[in-house]
């Protein structure tokens, strides 16, 4: 269900996700393996994904870098695997519908 | 109850973590086919060992041994990594050239270790440089009591040597002294 979610949203175009996983972190985990898929890996192949593995305590967290600067990061243990793939992939539907205005507005 | 099939594979698992020095847990991500091939080609040339386990059947076992602290690494899809020799340097080596496959953590010699302690496990000296160095602080310590008891007498030494030669040079710089006269009688 998670790559479902992920592919519909045409996820990871123009970004770097870095991913902390935490001992005890089921949900980061499975985040990763929906990221990992072969399928959104397809949506963009320059992406580079970080997974920094810690067993100190701290925060999980997932920290996406796009290609123009901006950056989202998700920070908490009770996010589920579903709420980050869907705010990621309303990210980068929302880059690319502003990516195609703009080549719109360049081409009469 | 538990099948056959199961009870085949806790077996195997059992046989896993009895037989082997190191078991180290990946979380396993998908990979294409032929790196999954290439990945264990590398690690085998160094004795390391792929396995693919079912948290189905490694859950139970963990709970009821005494490695049951690495019950929370068994989420989701996970791959183990065997071998009867240490070669954690090799392993990590191999694996940084597989992003996909991530180190959540392993079981070296019956410890249980971190990712940091992995790597920080990697970075030991092997036992025979920890036994060189070892032999050579302990032997540092006897050969500056040597040299200290020794100092002494080498410095006593060298104060006569030179005593005497003040001594020598002061005779052959003064002329001959005539030898008392003998009484007759």
């Amino acid at each position: 269900m998670c790559v479902h979610r992920a592919a519909q949203a045409d996820a990871l175009s123009a970004a770097d996700p870095v991913v902390r996983v935490c001992n005890h972190d089921c949900r980061r985990r499975k985040f990763l393996a929906c990221i990992y898929h072969k399928r959104i890996q397809s949506t963009n192949r320059n992406c580079e994904i970080t997974a920094d593995v810690r067993h100190d305590g701290s925060e999980p967290l997932v920290d996406v870098m796009f290609a123009d600067g901006e950056r989202l990061l998700m920070k908490g243990a009770n996010l589920t695997t579903i709420e980050m793939l869907t705010a990621l992939g309303s990210r980068c539907n929302a880059k690319e519908l502003k990516e195609e205005q703009k080549s719109k507005k360049k081409s009469p | 109850q538990e099948d056959g099939y199961t009870r085949l594979l806790r077996q195997q698992v059992e046989q896993v973590f009895r037989e082997h020095r190191l078991v180290a847990v990946c979380q396993y991500n998908s990979l294409p086919g032929e790196d999954v091939v290439l990945m264990r080609h590398y690690l085998r040339k160094h004795g390391i060992e792929v396995k693919f386990i079912l948290n189905e059947i490694i859950r139970p076992f963990l709970s009821q041994s005494k490695y049951k602290n690495l019950l929370p690494l068994f989420v989701g899809r996970n791959v183990l990594l065997v071998s009867q020799d240490t070669k954690v340097k090799d392993m990590l080596r191999v694996l940084k050239g597989v992003p996909q496959i991530n180190l959540l953590g392993a079981c070296i010699d019956d410890t249980i270790l971190s990712r940091q302690g992995v790597e920080n496990f990697a970075k030991l000296p092997s036992l025979e440089a920890a036994q060189g160095q070892t032999a050579g602080a302990l032997a540092l310590l006897p050969s500056q009591t040597s040299s200290l008891l020794q100092r002494g007498p080498a410095h006593l030494t060298a104060l006569l040597d030179q005593h005497i030669l003040q001594l020598q040079a002061g005779q052959a710089g003064t002329p001959p002294e005539t030898p008392p006269a003998q009484s007759s009688g």
